[in-house]
């Protein structure tokens, strides 16, 4: 019996011998650095799903930062099949100017101008849900609200309709975006229109459309940008649905972003529901948004 | 028997000496000074671990820094650190002139030496530092500089006039008993 309780001590001994002398190994072997653990922001926020706030002429997920001034200043050219007479359209600019503001890193105002039926618009963007670098939250929604306002005279045919109410439109939408490499993001975007004023009377006061866009970045700085809009039922007139194609270029503080649409307003009533070109007429613009941010 | 618990203890004695300070929320800061513009980041969640023998390991997250321009982060990390890559900028090594004799409260200059990696690119440096003893911590600083072309940060012409070649870097950390 002694024996064995002996034997028992032994083995034990041993074992644990064994044990420390590994763990001691296991100490030496390993780098101090992995002695450090997890680094303390193994999760973040995917940032720079999209260059710009927009993708083209929809919104993107991304919002200015708190404090920053976000300034963007847009063309479209005339239609490209207008031919040699109107330099394919460079004679025939229409332009929009839109300052936004970061009150919070996730929440934004904006207002803007169009020449396009001298439109103001003033909006709200909210990053409701950022997608996360663990794909713990796979997907980011931001939402996107504007009121449109026609500030031309000819908004309204009769005499009657010429009220303040009859010059707004709204555009509501969810941007549900991925980033699904450091190249590749892509971006979902259902939209809800309403006019006050249609022009004939059967148009329909309300448009849904769905969205997709996407970017794939070809160099550090420049990527390829695309969007659609789909039209889903509603409008009777001859509404087409908006498809553009475009390059961003990042040079510091500007991003400038080229592009190619059959949409020439750049306001959300107008690309959306709005749009007349059509692609194998050639009846397209060629455009740019240049931005530029200001921080407070 | 007795060979067997004294080497039990030997081993034991061994193991529990090897006593560590560590900190996870150190200080480093960086400078770009040019003509043009100052660019300046802080970061406070570098994490450091120091062992008795003089051996180190300093890890900063390079997301974890914090610019005055929301944009100029997001251009860092994606353009230039490449944090989504390299999410970590590292320092490991040993101390060259260690001394258990450090621990007296006054304030010592010593030679870290070790692999600086960032932006994946490991370079082997000596960085002065001073290393005080405050009684329960040891307070560590360290200023030193970071070649932008040495860890392959590519620089773009358009904005060489802003961005400094060469990064001052300032590091504060207090490493307690772990």
């Amino acid at each position: 019996m002694k024996t064995f309780s002996t034997h028992l001590i032994l083995c034990c001994s041993l074992i644990f011998i064994g044990w420390l002398a590994l763990s001691v190994n296991e100490v030496r072997g390993q780098s101090l650095l992995d002695e450090l653990g997890a680094s303390e922001l193994a999760v973040h926020p995917v940032y720079a799903t999209f260059k710009d706030t927009r993708i083209i002429n929809v919104q993107s997920n991304e919002t200015p930062g708190q404090n920053v001034m976000h300034f963007v200043i847009a063309h479209r050219f005339g239609q490209i099949n207008e031919g040699a007479y109107a330099l394919w359209g460079l004679d025939n600019a229409s332009m929009r100017m839109a300052l936004d503001y970061g009150l919070t890193d996730r929440l934004c105002l904006g207002i803007a101008r169009s020449t396009f039926q001298k439109t103001f618009e003033s909006s709200l963007k909210w990053k409701a849900l950022q997608q996360k670098s663990d794909d713990s939250v796979p997907l980011g929604i931001t939402f996107y609200a504007v009121s449109m306002a026609r500030g031309d005279s000819t908004y309204a045919e009769s005499a009657d309709n010429r009220t303040f109410t009859n010059r707004l439109s709204y555009t509501y939408q969810a941007i549900i975006s991925r980033k699904w490499s450091e190249k590749f993001s892509t971006a979902i975007v259902p939209s809800f229109t309403h006019r006050n004023l249609v022009e004939f009377i059967d148009n329909a006061h309300d448009q849904w459309t769905l969205g997709a866009g996407g970017r794939y970045k070809l160099a550090q700085r420049v990527s390829l940008n695309c969007e659609y809009h789909f039209l889903l039922k509603g409008l009777k007139e001859s509404a087409q649905n908006s498809l553009s194609l475009g390059v961003d270029i990042e040079t510091g503080g500007h991003v400038f972003q080229l592009h190619i649409t059959n949409s020439r307003g750049m306001f959300e009533r107008a690309f959306l529901t709005e749009t007349t070109g059509r692609w194998r007429d050639g009846a397209l613009f060629f455009g740019f948004n240049l931005s530029r941010v200001f921080d407070f | 028997m007795k060979v067997i618990l004294i080497a039990t203890m030997l081993v034991a004695s061994n193991f529990c000496s090897s006593q560590q300070w560590i900190t996870r929320n150190g200080t480093v800061e960086f400078f770009s000074a040019t003509i043009v513009e100052n660019i300046e980041a802080t970061n406070e969640m570098a994490s450091g671990l120091l062992a008795n023998d003089g051996r180190f390991a300093f890890r900063v997250p390079i997301l974890g820094f914090r610019f005055e321009k929301a944009l100029m982060e997001e251009h860092f990390n994606e353009n230039y650190l490449e944090s989504t890559r390299f999410p970590n900028g590292t320092f490991e090594g040993a101390i060259a002139n260690w001394s258990d004799a450090f621990q007296d409260g006054q304030s010592h200059t010593v030679k870290a030496q070790g692999i600086l990696t960032i932006h994946g690119i490991a370079i082997e440096r000596e960085i002065e530092s001073t290393l005080k003893w405050d009684g329960t911590a040891w307070i560590v600083q360290s200023e030193f500089t970071v070649l932008t072309a040495a860890h392959e940060i590519p620089i773009p012409k358009m904005v060489r006039e802003k961005i400094a070649e060469e990064i001052s870097v300032d590091v504060q950390m207090t490493l307690s008993p772990r």
